[in-house]
C-alpha cells in the first residue's frame, strides 16, 4: 500500500500532517470526459445537466453559427489589433494576461489574450448594445416560456459576471477569471443573437 | 488577511466554475477535477485500499458529481461535496466486493483530537498500519484524523450513529498504537 504515497520515508508526528491529497497513477480525466460526452449525448435536452425546453434546443444550431462568427470576429481583431501601430494586447482598453493562474491551473494562452481584444472591440460593443437595446421588444415577440427560460440564462450569466468581475477586482491578473469573463460575454451574445434571430418572423426557439 | 482573501476568490472562482458546468461546460468541469481529484482520490485510496477501486471510485465520483452539480449549493464548500460522494460511492463499490463486518457498540467517552505520535513514525509505516485497521475503524480515522471531519461530520458521511463513529475511533487508536508501538494521543 505504500506505493502511491509520497514522500513515504519522512517522519511525522501527528495523523493531521499525513497528505490529503494524492495524484493518481495515471489521468482519470480522458475517461470521466468520455462519460460525461456520452451522458450528454444520451439526453440531448440537457447541457451538463440543467434541461433546456425543447423549443429551445432547435436554437443550437444557430448558437454554433454565433460562435463561429465569434470566432473569426475575434481572428480579425486580434490581427487588426496586432498590425496597427500602438494596439497591441498590451494597450489601454485591453485585459491584461501576464498573471499567474491559481494552484493547479493552466497559465494564460494565447486564446486570453486573442478573447480579450475580442471583447475590448468597438464593434462588438456595439452590436452587443444594439442587441440589448431591441432585446425587450423581440423577448414580448416570443412564447412565454422561451421568454421564461431566456430572461433566466440572461440572469444566470448577469451573475456570473457579477461574481466574475467581484473577483477580478481582488486578483485583477487572474488569467483564469479573465478567461472565464469572456467566455461568460460570449455566452451572453449567443443568447442575445439567438433571441433575435428567434422573434424574426418565421422563426421560432 | 491575504490567506482569507486568497480563500475569498478560490471560493469565487469556484463558483464561477461551477456555474459554467452546470450550464455543460465541461472544460470548466475539468478544471474542477484538477482541482479535487487529488484529494479525491486520497480518500478513495484510503478508504478502499486497492489502487484501481480507488482509481473507478474517483472516475464515479466526478460522473456523479456532473449529474448532481445544479443541486449544489454554491455556498457550501464543493471539497466537501465531493468528499461525501467520494464516501457514498468507495462504500458502496465496497459493499460489493467484502462483506460488512458488524459495528463495535456505541460510546459516549471523550476521543481526544490531536491523533499525535509520542515518537515520529515514516509516512509509509501509518499508512500502512491504517490500511490494515478494520474498515469500520479506517473510515472513521481517515475522515475524522486525516481530513479533518467533526465526529458528526464522519459519521453523516459513514451513515452510522455518532456514538458508533466514537467507539470506531476509539478502536483505530488502540489498534494503531499496537501496530506502530508508540502511544497515539
Amino acid at each position: 500500500m505504500s506505493g502511491p504515497y509520497e514522500g513515504t520515508e519522512r517522519k511525522v508526528s501527528s495523523l493531521g500532517e499525513l497528505p490529503r491529497s494524492i495524484e493518481p497513477g495515471r489521468d482519470l480525466w480522458p475517461n470521466i470526459e468520455a462519460h460525461l460526452k456520452g451522458i450528454q449525448a444520451a439526453a440531448p435536452t440537457t447541457t451538463g445537466a440543467n434541461a433546456i425546453p425543447p423549443r429551445l434546443r432547435r436554437a443550437r444550431l444557430s448558437w454554433l453559427a454565433a460562435a463561429a462568427m465569434v470566432a473569426s470576429v475575434a481572428v480579425g481583431v486580434w490581427i487588426g489589433r496586432n498590425l496597427l501601430p500602438g494596439v497591441g494586447p498590451g494597450a489601454p482598453g485591453t485585459v491584461a494576461t501576464t498573471a499567474t493562474a491559481p494552484p493547479g491551473f493552466a497559465a494564460a494562452t494565447d486564446a486570453t489574450v486573442l478573447d480579450a481584444a475580442y471583447v475590448n472591440d468597438p464593434r462588438y460593443q456595439r452590436q452587443r448594445a444594439a442587441l440589448l437595446r431591441s432585446l425587450p421588444a423581440r423577448l414580448a415577440a416570443l412564447p412565454p416560456p422561451a421568454r421564461a427560460k431566456v430572461l433566466a440564462s440572461l440572469a444566470a450569466i448577469r451573475k456570473a459576471k457579477q461574481d466574475l468581475e467581484s473577483a477580478l477586482g481582488k486578483d485583477p491578473s487572474n488569467a483564469l477569471l479573465q478567461e472565464l469573463l469572456v467566455d461568460t460575454y460570449q455566452d451572453e451574445m449567443r443568447v442575445l443573437t439567438d433571441v433575435r434571430e428567434a422573434s424574426e418572423p418565421g422563426r421560432g426557439i | 488577511m491575504a490567506h482569507a482573501q486568497a480563500q475569498d476568490t478560490r471560493v469565487e472562482w469556484e463558483a464561477a466554475l461551477v456555474q459554467r458546468a452546470c450550464a455543460g461546460d465541461t472544460r470548466a468541469f475539468e478544471r474542477l477535477y484538477r482541482e479535487h481529484s487529488g484529494c479525491v482520490y486520497g480518500l478513495c485510496l484510503r478508504m478502499t485500499r486497492d489502487v484501481q477501486l480507488a482509481e473507478d471510485c474517483t472516475q464515479d465520483t466526478f460522473i456523479n458529481a456532473w449529474r448532481a452539480l445544479p443541486r449544489f449549493e454554491t455556498r457550501s464548500s464543493l471539497g466537501t461535496w465531493l468528499h461525501r460522494i467520494a464516501v457514498n460511492v468507495s462504500l458502496a463499490k465496497r459493499r460489493r466486493t467484502s462483506p460488512v463486518e458488524p459495528l463495535p457498540e456505541p460510546t459516549e467517552e471523550g476521543i481526544a483530537e490531536a491523533w499525535t505520535l509520542e515518537t515520529p513514525v515514516e509516512v509509509r509505516d501509518i499508512e500502512e498500519a491504517i490500511g490494515e485497521l478494520p474498515e469500520g475503524a479506517r473510515d472513521a480515522l481517515v475522515l475524522h484524523a486525516l481530513y479533518g471531519y467533526s465526529h458528526g461530520e464522519a459519521a453523516q458521511m459513514l451513515g452510522i450513529a455518532e456514538g458508533t463513529c466514537k467507539a470506531q475511533l476509539h478502536r483505530a487508536r488502540k489498534l494503531l498504537r499496537e501496530r506502530l508501538g508508540t502511544e497515539v494521543n
